[in-house]
């Protein structure tokens, strides 16, 4: 009981505590790079074709999800626990009721919480920007998109801040290189582990882009190793077991390790 | 009534370091002062007992429950760590309050106990500014509110009078022993005598890792009463009190220190005492100052030490 009383008072002091300059400025960094990046290369290469659903779809999923929203909850849902380790606070949260838990779950949805608007309003600047054909379809589909990839990279940094509370954003920023960006693009059985990869394959069904082949057609096969042949519902519910999955591993392990600052005043 | 503190043959090794060594301990409740050097190991008994480390051999109990991850447990205990580890951009009713919070309590009755706890360490002129702006002193007056909003039955205090200047001292002293009249038990840790002296009459000594004596001052006055120790007495007769001290077997050596000091090593401190006091007050000496050379800490921490390993 305590513990889920804990999580909106953590929730609500580490929400106030990201309203600071330096960290506005760093939201409003990451908010403005796409739409600014894309309002560039539009004012640069002039009117886009006509059919440029795709472009922008393939273009706004890289940049929104995969950038912006990775980026967001890597800078927050990583040094979740480091920084109470380093800063020795850990220890005044330690010994409340649950207090280590209550400190998980809130941390991780302020990571979410602070990243998500970042990646929506991103997303959404972003397809104004390239004003395709089907906008509102294309919209809706970011949108999703925007806001699994922050639920879903927020429990992956999480549990890598609760397994490596030293160099802990070293070793992030190894993993997200390593996976999502290097794995994730190999079509091989590894890129399945990877949540780029069940976002990918969520953006492709759910833009209709699966339908285009069938069984027999000759690109099916190079299709289906770098999208799958499952459905989205498939995708879907891996996706978010492997978040509750990573979640609740961080929790046991926050639970069974102990944390002590390596600072003592004494032996 | 449940003891406070209960270690059965309690190790905690790191690696091959052994922070505390076989300590075997139970307190009923009531106000204990841990006392010991740099290193002795106090922080560690105290992560052992708060339930932040579990012992490698041995078990601890806690006011009757196991303390690692018993949420029970630890809603009766308030803990103030020797580490500071304070946010620098959040202000002392921020910061309690949210603690309180933790502590299982809704946001406004957190907020109000964490008022009356500032209140309580005279920091509530100050509550609403950032941390970073506070003094040392105001510093530890916010770590010690956080340890008493939820009032505790159990306080336990990793060295509480750091950084503080003599009147925060005086002060914190006084908001303790009012805590202890009140009936809640405490367990303050620190490496001054005088600090737990002036608060509690109940000591634990550790050393080395190892607990080597338990009990009130006068308790380990007699621990160490037959332990050698070095007695500076000054006389207006010097060489004739040598010698007589000499001649009535009370020291094992006896020399001169210049100014009229015999310095006498004696394993019969009590019967030297004695003997000094009768002969003083039967006016065979003039005796004006009598002096344990071995009154410091750690002379009384080595001779423990000795004690424990038996070599005395």
């Amino acid at each position: 009981m305590n513990a889920i009383r804990g999580v909106p008072a953590v929730f609500r002091f580490e929400w106030k505590r990201t309203l600071t300059v330096p960290r506005m400025a760093w939201w409003v960094l990451l908010t403005m790079f796409p739409p600014v990046l894309l309002g560039m290369i539009r004012l640069s290469v002039g009117p886009l074709p006509q059919n440029n659903s795709e472009i922008t779809a393939v273009v706004v999923f890289i940049l929104c999800p995969g950038v912006v929203c990775m980026m967001g909850v890597f800078l927050w849902a990583t040094p979740a626990i480091s920084s109470e380790l380093e800063g020795r606070s850990w220890v005044y949260l330690a010994v409340r009721p649950h207090g280590a838990l209550a400190v998980l779950a809130g941390k991780y949805l302020v990571a979410v919480g602070w990243t998500l608007p970042a990646g929506l309003i991103a997303a959404t600047l972003s397809v104004l920007i390239m004003y395709p054909d089907d906008l509102w379809h294309i919209l809706w589909v970011e949108t999703l998109l925007v806001v699994l990839s922050c639920v879903s990279y927020a429990a992956v940094f999480t549990l890598i801040g609760v397994l490596f509370p030293k160099r802990t954003m070293a070793i992030g920023v190894f993993y997200a290189l390593l996976f999502e960006v290097i794995l994730a693009m190999i079509p091989a059985v590894v890129n399945i582990l990877t949540i780029q990869f069940r976002l990918r394959c969520l953006g492709v069904r759910w833009m209709n882009w699966d339908e285009q082949f069938s069984d027999d057609d000759p690109n099916a096969g190079p299709f289906q190793s770098y999208f799958g042949d499952e459905t989205a519902w498939w995708h879907l519910g891996i996706l978010l077991a492997m978040t509750a999955a990573m979640l609740i591993a961080a929790a046991a392990i926050l639970r069974w390790r102990e944390f002590t600052t390596s600072a003592e005043t004494d032996a | 009534m449940t003891s406070i503190v209960e270690l059965n043959n309690v190790t905690r090794l790191y690696g091959t370091v052994i922070g505390v060594n076989d300590i075997s301990l139970t307190l009923p409740p009531g106000a204990y002062g841990l006392l010991g050097p740099n290193g002795a190991g106090k922080t560690t008994l105290l992560n052992l007992m708060t339930g932040q480390l579990s012992p490698t051999i041995g078990s601890v109990r806690m006011l009757g429950h196991t303390p690692r991850n018993n949420a029970k447990f630890l809603s009766h205990i308030g803990y103030l760590p020797g580490n500071e580890g304070l946010y620098s951009n959040v202000s002392a009713i921020d910061w309690v309050s949210y603690l309180a919070e933790l502590q299982g309590y809704g946001r406004h009755e957190a907020l109000d106990i964490a008022e009356e706890a500032l209140k309580r360490v005279g920091m509530t002129q100050h509550m609403h500014r950032n941390i970073a702006d506070y003094s040392r002193g105001m510093r530890q007056r916010t770590r010690l509110a956080q340890a008493i909003a939820h009032r505790p039955q159990l306080l336990i205090l990793d060295e509480p009078f750091n950084g503080l200047d003599p009147i925060a001292r005086h002060q914190i002293a006084e908001l303790l022993r009012s805590w202890i009249a009140e009936g809640h038990s405490l367990i303050l840790a620190s490496h001054v005598l005088h600090e737990i002296e002036s608060i509690t009459r109940s000591f634990l000594l550790i050393c080395g890792g190892r607990l080597l004596a338990s009990g009130s001052t006068d308790d380990i006055h007699e621990l160490l009463v037959d332990v050698p120790s070095e007695m500076r007495i000054k006389t207006d007769t010097p060489h004739r009190l040598a010698a007589v001290l000499l001649e009535e077997e009370l020291v094992d050596s006896a020399g001169l220190d210049g100014d009229g000091i015999v310095v006498a090593a004696t394993r019969t401190a009590l019967k030297l005492y004695q003997f000094i006091t009768d002969s003083v007050a039967a006016g065979r000496f003039e005796v004006t100052e009598v002096r344990s050379a071995d009154d410091s800490l750690q002379e009384v921490f080595d001779s423990l030490m000795k004690i424990h390993r038996g070599e005395l």
